[in-house]
């Protein structure tokens, strides 16, 4: 039996989500949600029935939906997932769960009273690089962890395509993002962070944030810090301030053990160019062959959002807990407010 | 009536940020340029094209810009009334674009006001260019300042291999969606061109931009945007009689290479520190994009959001 799905919010992320589901094999993609009438004329092309400019009408019509995958902007992640888990239906979160551990504190409570799964789209665990360095951690190749160094220096939100389009308006204001570099980029390697330490909590040893671009969020982050079961330090440094091309991608991870160190530069393809041309022809072959193709294999960073909707549909299926949950949202939410709170800086970026 | 009979292009190396202004003296007195006395209004345009700071070579430096102001006030009178101007862009929002670059500090630090011509009074205009009609928005106050002063970054583009002088002027047209004239790019160039006249343009070629950014501590003026443009191109290593919207422009009369004349420093001094890009590099990309195309279309695979082109 298909899984009925609905798909809120079709921006950059959105859009991935949609086209990533229309690939899953069982998924049907029943609605869409979105306030741009261009995005929902796009998604009526590629086959999707019902179409709706306010989320909240989707989920007060579609009674039959199994899941919704929500890509809202951050401030609208609290009250769209509390409407969506009181319509019944399966939730899949863009990250961050909530923008403070309050709202994720109340989405956990839902979570449990509704009896449906909740995933947070904590896509980095689904990169490649990243599933290889933790099984050979788990293996002790390179003895007891000790310190794990992440660093992501990108454009952020001012990424450029080859279709430039406008920034929306909410990625500059701090009320509705919850932060600016720290909860965009940071969270995901907070949690790697945690996912390595397999920690349940940490402390935050220093932190420091940069506003090279005077805006009202920082767009540069350093953070360290220490998993309090297993005492490892994470060094974290986080950027929106480089500007970058795909396929060059500013990010490495190193991990330091006692018996040797593990870093991601090793295990990434050396020449995306290549990695692309090997696995484009690996899949027209699959294509031949009448087999299931990779998608995105060709990207290798973006596969990860595929992979992750796939593991969260498998979940719904087989009734099981999806690897990332709301706990781990509010974990990394913790650690992103304790960071903002011993800045000394306010949330609306004056000193 | 006098008549011109040479554009003047001045060159001058900067070594060292605290050198602009005395650059700047030098450049203009380099070219003639002399200040007129009915002067009390002053617009200058910067590219702030995106959000990328000047030392990406995408930008126009803030200290140029500063330094361009102090000029200014020196030449003509301190309560001389100067406007730093610029357009929202299909992607760009000029409020954002000033605060990120630094030219909100700049606005306070020289006391000039910031001005989004986007907002302004726009103006219909027609122009004709290789048969085609291009209609523009055009902000009144560039029309009307006493003074309009040009800015560009030295830098390649993929579309038009250059953008300096020229390119600067199509960013400074009201209407933000320009990217729906990116089909005849060429001809539009060249169009707002007919229509916008600055009567003074001083390059940014402090950090230009090549393969990649380079400090190349150049200051290029002219009062003829055409004969920017020409030099432009040969400092960045490109033969400007083969740049699609220079050989347009001679056509439509916009400006005589044969009438140029460049003062200062040669043009050699800065050609071989510029990073031109390979001849093959729009090729390839133009090759890349065409096989995604292909290969997505033959297996149905997806495209990442900032590989798109709807």
């Amino acid at each position: 039996m298909k899984l009925r799905v609905g798909v809120i919010g079709l921006g950059r992320m959105g859009r991935l989500h949609l086209m990533n589901s229309l690939r899953i094999d069982d998924v049907y993609v029943v609605a869409v949600a979105d306030k741009s009438k261009s995005a929902l004329k796009r998604a009526k092309s590629l086959g999707v029935q019902k179409l709706f400019l306010d989320y909240q009408k989707l989920l007060n019509d579609c009674h039959d939906l199994d899941a919704v995958l929500i890509s809202l902007p951050n401030f609208l992640h609290f009250p769209s997932i509390q409407l969506a888990l009181e319509s019944g239906v399966n939730v899949f979160i863009e990250k961050p769960l909530a923008t403070t551990s309050k709202e994720c504190l109340e989405i956990m409570k839902k979570v449990k009273a509704s009896g449906r799964k909740l995933m947070v789209g904590h896509c980095m665990r689904f990169l490649t690089v990243v599933e290889r360095m933790k099984t050979v951690l788990s293996k002790g190749s390179i003895g007891k962890l000790e310190v794990i160094t992440i660093e992501e220096i990108l454009n952020g939100p001012f990424a450029h395509g080859v279709i430039p389009k406008p920034i929306p308006e909410w990625w500059f204001n701090p009320q509705k993002t919850g932060g600016g570099a720290l909860i965009d980029l940071g969270y995901h390697w907070i949690d790697i962070f945690r996912y390595f330490t397999e920690s349940r909590k940490a402390r935050v040893l220093f932190s420091h944030l940069d506003y090279r671009l005077n805006l009202p969020i920082e767009d540069g982050a350093i953070v360290i810090l220490k998993s309090l079961e297993n005492l490892v330090t994470g060094i974290i440094h986080v950027g929106w301030y480089q500007k970058s091309i795909f396929p060059r991608y500013n990010f490495r991870l190193v991990l330091h053990g006692d018996a040797g160190y593990m870093s991601s530069e090793e295990l990434i393809p050396k020449n995306m160019y290549l990695h692309a041309i090997k696995e484009g022809m690996k899949n027209l072959l699959r294509k031949t062959i009448r087999k299931k193709i990779h998608p995105l294999s060709y990207t290798y960073y973006y596969e990860a959002y595929y992979n992750e909707l796939e593991h969260f549909f498998s979940c719904i299926k087989n009734d099981l807990e999806p690897s990332v949950s709301a706990i781990d949202g509010l974990r990394t939410i913790e650690i992103i407010e304790e960071v903002y709170k011993r800045s000394t800086r306010t949330s609306n970026g004056t000193k | 009536m006098r008549v011109k009979l040479t554009d003047l292009v001045g060159l001058t190396k900067v070594q060292d940020p605290k050198e602009i202004k005395d650059a700047l003296l030098k450049t203009l007195e380099l070219i003639g340029f002399k200040p007129e006395k009915h002067v009390k209004t002053v617009v200058i345009k910067p590219n702030l094209c995106y959000y990328w700071k000047s030392s990406t070579g995408y930008t126009t430096d803030p200290q140029l810009v500063g330094g361009i102001i102090d000029v200014l006030r020196e030449m003509y009178n301190k309560n001389l009334d100067i406007k730093i101007a610029e357009a929202d862009a299909t992607a760009m929002k000029t409020k954002y674009a000033f605060k990120m670059l630094d030219y909100e500090k700049l606005s306070k630090e020289k006391d000039v006001e910031l001005f989004n011509l986007s907002e302004d009074i726009l103006e219909d205009k027609e122009v004709q260019v290789n048969n085609r009609k291009i209609k523009f928005k055009i902000p009144q106050i560039l029309l009307n300042a006493d003074l309009f002063i040009n800015v560009p970054k030295l830098k390649v583009m993929r579309i038009t291999t250059i953008t300096c002088a020229f390119k600067n002027m199509f960013g400074a047209t009201g209407y933000p969606r320009k990217i729906k004239y990116h089909p005849f790019l060429n001809e539009a160039i060249v169009g707002i061109n007919k229509i916008l006249r600055p009567n003074l343009t001083i390059v940014d070629g402090l950090v230009a931009l090549g393969r990649f950014p380079v400090k190349m501590g150049l200051i290029l003026a002219s009062t003829d945007s055409f004969s920017v443009d020409w030099v432009a191109a040969q400092i960045m290593g490109y033969n400007p009689s083969r740049i699609k919207f220079l050989k347009i422009a001679v056509e439509e009369n916009l400006g005589n290479p044969q009438n140029i004349e460049i003062v200062g420093e040669s043009i050699k001094t800065f050609r071989k520190e510029f990073p031109r890009p390979s001849r093959f590099s729009k090729l390839l990309w133009s090759f890349q994009l065409s096989m995604l195309k292909l290969y997505v279309k033959v297996t149905g695979d997806l495209v990442p959001s900032f590989l798109e082109e709807a």
